[in-house]
């Protein structure tokens, strides 16, 4: 990866899509500072990021929730990490709970949910410390279709409630296009760069469940696809080339 | 029940626990052609019951050697005699706390040495290879150095049971945090987990699962580090006691001993079976 320049103002929705192997985690990696850049720096608020990024939090694409803690304890661990008295830090998990839905299942472990509920789960995790900034790596891509749109539905209301910026990762464009003020497009790897970056302008609020009927969202998939294709054939290029090497 | 030893590879695979989808895995029926609980007892009871009694049968029919084979009647015997005379109990606590000290020093010794080297790099590479040199040494050969060392009482058993111990919980406690998922780690340290809070939240509860594993061995470890300490030289003791026994040519008397443990063992495991359900009750229930 080289040359990436990336800005994400506050409260803005941002959607980063890119062909299999553009280093979209890794973007997300530096600016969460799990991963250090080998050149250039990562600035959060102005401040250099150093170690982990302390106003960011994180929705990673795999299940990260703690298998031996409850839902509520889960939800709590931001919290009780940073000294919040248990009694207190449930009151306020429990108020996360009934916001994403899953104030019955407090005392649940982990592995007896759905796939959806422990996305749910994992957003009020995210958002009980209160972050500046979402980091949000794919967080829906294991989930079904129709379980996912109604999580994106969902995600965007608790966004557009707290004015938090967000740094969304996906490869598919429709996702980003519903969700995003902007989309920015790596191109294929290795050495990737962005090769451009959209306005999305559909107005707000958006119902997602109806939104790829919009004109605006057509057109605006049409142009931004028109981009991407080319990378993503790209990338699919060397792919294949790569292989007639290896045979 | 299985017998201690034979659990490692048990819970292994949950070592590295992802939190996939284990919606399904509720308690497993019997399948259809398959036992209920009850009637497999049973059938074990009476597998038990055909064996000890041809052994018996066979013993008075003078098939069977009775001085290197004594009938399980007399054996049994012995045992209630052992039990009921209070002649045993002397001898089972010094071995019980022989094998609890060198059960609790190597396991906690065990456990320190696995978390610190797991997390600092460096002293894993620095001290690998003298720990698999340790580790290669046939255990038994240290015990006549030890008895020397430490003289006839507990304490060279203590030492002994100490080695058997430690490199099993070591070993375990190594892998279970290295092991620990990736992802997991990122996420409490996102969170703002300290170091600290990520051993307590994150390293000690997914290592748990590969510590127990190494209970229930380094449990019987323990008890047999022991015994065979005993049995080289000491003054009390079930090894002790069958080696006294062994050395009348009181073969029975070897046979009672080896019951009165096999018996201890057992509850033992059981007790530990219990604190491991309880403590790792967030697991799904095991499929297969």
């Amino acid at each position: 990866m080289r040359d990436i320049d990336l800005k994400v103002e506050p409260g803005r929705f941002v959607s980063i899509v890119g062909p299999t192997g553009s280093g979209k985690s890794t973007i997300l990696n530096m600016a969460a500072g799990l991963l250090t850049p080998s050149f250039g720096e990562v600035k959060s608020f102005g401040e250099p990021v150093t170690g982990v990024n302390r106003r960011a939090s994180y929705m990673f694409q795999q299940d990260a929730l703690l298998p031996w803690k409850t839902v509520i304890d889960n939800v709590s661990l931001g919290l009780t990490m940073a000294g919040v008295s248990k009694a207190e830090a449930h009151a306020e998990s429990r108020r996360w709970l009934e916001k994403v839905g899953l104030k019955n299942f407090a005392d649940r472990y982990p592995h007896q949910l759905s796939g959806g509920m422990r996305k749910r789960t994992a957003i009020a995790q995210a958002w009980i410390v209160n972050p500046d900034i979402l980091l949000m790596d794919e967080p829906f891509s294991a989930l079904d279709v129709q379980t996912r749109q109604i999580m994106e539905n969902e995600l965007l209301q608790l966004w557009q409630e707290s004015g938090k910026a967000v740094v969304f990762i996906t490869h598919d464009l429709d996702e980003a296009i519903a969700l995003s003020d902007e989309v920015v497009i790596l191109g294929a790897g290795p050495g990737s760069t962005v090769v451009g970056s959209y306005e999305i302008d559909i107005p707000r609020p958006r119902d997602l469940l109806d939104i790829r009927d919009d004109p605006r969202f057509v057109a605006l998939h049409r142009e931004i696809w028109g981009r991407l294709k080319v990378e993503v054939s790209k990338t699919y290029e060397s792919a294949l080339a790569e292989e007639g090497e290896a045979a | 029940m299985t017998i201690l030893g034979s659990r490692k590879t048990g819970s292994r695979k949950n070592g590295t626990f992802t939190g996939q989808d284990h919606r399904n895995s509720v308690h497993r029926q019997p399948r259809r052609g398959e036992m209920s609980a009850l009637a497999m007892r049973s059938v074990q009871l009476l597998l038990t019951i055909v064996v000890l009694g041809a052994w018996e049968l066979l013993g008075r029919a003078g098939v069977i050697d009775q001085f290197f084979f004594p009938l399980p009647s007399d054996i049994f015997q012995t045992v209630w005699l052992w039990v009921s005379s209070g002649f045993v109990f002397p001898h089972l606590w010094v071995t019980m706390q022989e094998a609890i000290l060198a059960f609790l020093v190597g396991a906690a010794v065990g456990l320190l040495l696995g978390f610190i080297l797991a997390r600092v790099r460096f002293l894993e590479r620095l001290l690998d290879p003298f720990l698999q040199m340790f580790n290669a040494l046939p255990r038994v050969v240290l015990a006549p150095i030890f008895l020397l060392w430490f003289g006839l009482g507990i304490w060279s058993k203590v030492a002994f049971g100490f080695t058997l111990v430690f490199f099993i919980v070591f070993f375990n406690t190594l892998e279970g945090v290295k092991s620990v998922d990736r992802v997991l780690v990122d996420n409490a340290k996102m969170l703002g987990a300290s170091e600290k809070q990520l051993l307590r939240h994150v390293f000690i509860p997914s290592a748990l699962t590969w510590i127990f594993s190494s209970l229930h061995i380094s449990v019987g470890f323990a008890i047999t580090g022991a015994v065979v300490g005993e049995y080289l030289g000491a003054s009390g003791g079930m090894g002790y006691a069958i080696a006294q026994a062994q050395g009348v040519f009181d073969t029975k008397g070897v046979f009672a001993g080896m019951f009165i443990l096999m018996i201890v063992v057992l509850i033992i495991d059981l007790l530990v079976n219990r604190l491991e359900r309880h403590l790792l009750r967030w697991r799904p229930v095991r499929s297969s």
